[in-house]
């Protein structure tokens, strides 16, 4: 139980501003901005960013009381959460439906390799450390006999990873495409890897939402009434298409 | 997001502080006795100087005006509030009249240890880390035992990495050094041992992802702070068998390995031994490590003190799946045995709770003994193979197991301590075991490495009292009937102190502080106060009379449990404060 010293239990008076928490160094940043954005306009109010609490894995010991904290305290929107079966965030947020499905993609920097199926057996993939990618991958493989399996290495530094796929140490990496094309804007060798199929891994697909204070049981309604309607009037994809998104 | 570099952080730190420094010297403490080197390996009797009062971390004082006979007329002396919000994990000194008392966000305060009253207060000038770094934040609300003594200067290491020399007699900065660059993730979060000019220290954060492959043991020059040498955790060179129990993970995708618990030394040797934390990924199979060890994940490292130089390394739990890290306090026993001195390492070192006797001479297993309700380790051979419970690591992904003790142990920060008087060893520990399952965690504050769920804790089946003192018979050989056990509801949030007044002194979740009959495991004195007790009880003495400092405050072991006792409810403010007792028909 948090001390209770710790939140801020004021009300707000923030008139027509709307505070989305985004993680702006996390390769989803982009959509979650423009999602955020896209969703202020829908209910007619100014949309204030808050850089997001970043730093943990969302179960380990201590994030949750800084999430609770920063939920609280700090944000009325915290974007950019997997919405999945098993969440680990307990009664005090609620999660808003997903406003976007995202894949993972294998990127090799072999010519002669259209999908996982091409590359050896055996051959070192890296992975996207504690991803959906990642976790599909190892399901996959332990599906497998162990003959017919790829070697993985986990990644957290994306940019290491790609690294090591230029340097021949990895013969593919599996990581969000939100990851991926950020790395393509910034990394100039990385113009000559490509995205192939992952065969015979199923594509991973991230549904993203975002979180809100169980106590904005309006806010939620709200927002959720947002996202149903921008999914269906074409905003959202055209908002992934613009980022080079979801294709 | 707004970046920082290192030099800029670091420049502003330094004017900052120094301003901060001076605007804090609120008073002076003159003629104060310079804490020696001979005193480190020897203190006084009278006083606490050091984490567990003595550089072997027996956690013993052998004052004994509070005994077992007058321990129940302990009345308040003085009370302190202190100086931040958070959790509390403090461990107050005493050296020549002066308490010297460390709270949340690396503040360190001189209080007159027979009055309470402040002579100095030191806040630093932290690097300022961005609001959604949770995990530094988290770290700064949560110091345990950031300060030593040395000389007429206090050393405290900081949240963000640093060494920071304090003049002991104002509190103003003196020196200071960045050890680690805390924009990747390193922080300090607990204390350095200070002993022949050498300041030893071991550095958190390295479960972080821009801290991959390297988590170390590190020693600078006292005087100009200037490093002398290094140990990484995760990366050995010099030894094949540490390299090869990684399997195909090179150093850059390996993290964890944490040393988070202060360091003992034993001058006969010149040997300082740490423990180390667990491996991460926490599952192997995230991790891809297979079925490798994980070295020195896990372990007790003997290190040489001018070198570095590893002299032994013991590993207590090989192949952790579930983040039951081993890396607390190891504590230095000397027995006489058939006329002969044995030179023991004893520890419950991880969060399982397993008693271990080691040579410390040579890392030789002696013996080991369960305490709480376990079921990671198997079995442990006579020849001190530990032998992890492979039934239970996790062989999908979405899979849940039930593994005891739980991620908060067990055991945890809350030091054990040893009496040469019953030759037992006392430890605080909580039964709890938590569902633990690996799992994706991006989007949100991926840079982290840990990867896995954990359920809310529970008791094991069949037992109803989640808090156990558990003294334990130390010999070379194992007497499993030597001690005791004394169970309670509420779980044991402090560390324990033992005293030569035959007690054994520590708190729990349901704001008691207890002495124990070290023999019996009687309780002969119990004191309600404001809060879980917490921190690291202590004791001094002055002008002939002994005092006992119990520091309470938000506890994380009390809440992380507390469904276990709800018939005890925990407070709602931090209240994070230290009491001070002493005995009654005095007059100072």
């Amino acid at each position: 139980m948090l001390p209770r010293q710790l939140i801020d239990m004021s009300r707000p008076a923030q008139g027509d501003r709307i505070r989305a928490c985004v993680d702006d160094t996390s390769p989803g940043g982009p959509l979650d901005r423009a999602v955020a954005q896209a969703i202020a306009d829908a209910l007619f109010l100014d949309v204030e960013y808050v850089p997001a609490l970043t730093g943990f894995p969302i179960n380990a010991e201590g994030y949750l009381a800084e999430m609770e904290i920063h939920l609280h305290n700090d944000c009325d929107l915290f974007m950019g959460i997997a919405v999945q079966p098993s969440s680990p965030f307990p009664e005090w947020a609620a999660m808003t439906r997903p406003y976007a499905e995202v894949p993972f993609v294998l990127v090799t920097a072999n010519p002669d390799y259209d999908a996982l199926a091409d590359i050896p057996l055996g051959s070192m993939i890296g992975t996207a450390l504690a991803s959906l990618g990642e976790r599909v991958f190892i399901t996959t493989m332990l599906q497998r006999r162990e003959s017919e399996r790829w070697k993985r290495l986990p990644y957290a530094d994306f940019d290491l990873m790609t690294t090591r796929l230029l340097d021949g140490s990895l013969q593919g990496m599996v990581l969000w495409e939100p990851a991926w094309t950020r790395i393509l804007a910034s990394n100039s060798e990385a113009r000559d890897l490509r995205v192939i199929a992952l065969d015979p891994v199923p594509t991973p697909v991230v549904q993203v939402g975002a979180l809100i204070s169980s106590h904005d049981t309006f806010l939620r309604t709200e927002v959720d009434a947002a996202i149903e309607a921008l999914t269906r009037d074409g905003t959202f994809d055209a908002i992934l298409a613009e980022l080079g998104l979801g294709q | 997001m707004i970046k920082f570099t290192l030099k800029s952080a670091l420049a502003l730190a330094l004017s900052t502080s120094a301003l901060i420094g001076v605007a804090n010297a609120q008073g002076v403490r003159e003629n104060y006795a310079p804490v020696t080197n001979d005193m480190v390996l020897d203190p006084p009797a009278s006083e606490w100087i050091s984490w567990r009062g003595t550089i072997d971390n027996q956690g013993f004082s052998s004052l004994d005006q509070i005994n077992r006979e007058t321990v129940d007329s302990l009345q308040l002396a003085w009370a302190w509030p202190m100086a931040d919000v958070g959790l509390q994990e403090t461990a107050p000194l005493m050296h020549d009249g002066v308490l010297f008392l460390q709270t949340n966000n690396n503040i360190v305060q001189a209080l007159d240890a027979r009055s309470g009253d402040l002579i100095w207060e030191y806040r630093p000038a932290l690097a300022q880390i961005p609001a959604e770094w949770g995990y530094q934040n988290y770290q700064s609300r949560r110091q345990k035992n950031s300060i030593a003594l040395y000389e007429d200067t206090v050393v405290l290491t900081t949240v963000d990495a640093r060494i920071i020399v304090l003049d002991a007699t104002n509190g103003k900065v003196l020196r200071e050094v960045q050890a680690f660059d805390y924009n990747v993730g390193y922080s300090y979060t607990v204390g350095p041992i200070v002993v022949n000019g050498t300041i030893i220290s071991a550095i958190s954060g390295c479960s972080i992802s821009g801290t991959a492959g390297g988590c170390y043991v590190v020693a600078h020059d006292f005087e100009t702070l200037e490093e002398q040498w290094r140990f990484n955790t995760l990366d050995d060179p010099s030894n094949p068998e540490q390299q090869a129990s990684w399997g195909d993970v090179p150093p850059e995708n390996r993290w964890g390995g944490t040393p988070w618990a202060t360091g003992s030394y034993d001058p006969r040797t010149n040997t300082t031994f740490w423990g180390v934390g667990m491996p991460a990924p926490y599952a192997a199979l995230v991790r891809g490590s297979e079925d490798g060890d994980t070295l020195y994940t896990n372990s007790t490292l003997a290190l040489d003190a001018d070198t570095g130089e590893l002299k032994w390394y013991y590993q207590h739990l090989p192949r952790d799946d579930w983040d039951l890290d081993s890396p607390f306090e190891r504590v230095l026993v000397d027995i006489e045995e058939n006329g002969e001195t044995r030179h023991l390492l004893v520890s419950v070192p991880g969060k399982n709770g397993i008693f271990f006797a080691l040579d410390r001479d040579t890392g030789e297993y002696l013996w080991s003994q369960e305490t709480v309700y376990q079921n990671s380790v198997s079995r442990i051979d006579e020849d001190g193979t530990v032998h992890t419970n492979e039934d239970l690591m996790l062989k999908a992904l979405g899979e849940e197991v039930l593994i005891c003790t739980s991620v908060s142990g067990g055991k945890l920060w809350q030091a054990g301590a040893y009496s040469p008087l019953t030759q037992r060893f006392y430890v605080p520990l909580t039964e709890a075991c938590n569902v633990v399952e690996a799992t994706q965690t991006e989007f949100t504050a991926g840079n982290a490495t840990g990867s896995m769920r954990f359920g809310p804790r529970v008791l094991p089946e069949g037992i109803t009292e989640a808090g156990l003192v558990e003294a334990i018979q130390v010999g070379t050989t194992r007497d499993e009937d030597g001690g005791w056990k004394v169970r309670q509801r509420p779980s044991m949030t402090s560390s324990l102190l033992t005293t030569g007044g035959g007690l054994v002194i520590g708190g729990d979740a349901g704001r008691y502080v207890k002495a124990w009959d070290q023999e019996t495991g009687e309780v002969l004195w119990e004191q309600r106060l404001n809060a879980p007790v917490g921190g690291s009880p202590m004791t001094y003495e002055l002008d002939g009379e002994q005092y006992l400092v119990v520091p309470t405050g938000f506890s994380a072991a009390a809440s992380s449990i507390s469904s276990a006792f709800p018939e005890i409810p925990l407070p709602s403010g931090t209240g994070n404060s230290v009491f001070v007792f002493k005995l009654p028909n005095s007059d100072s």
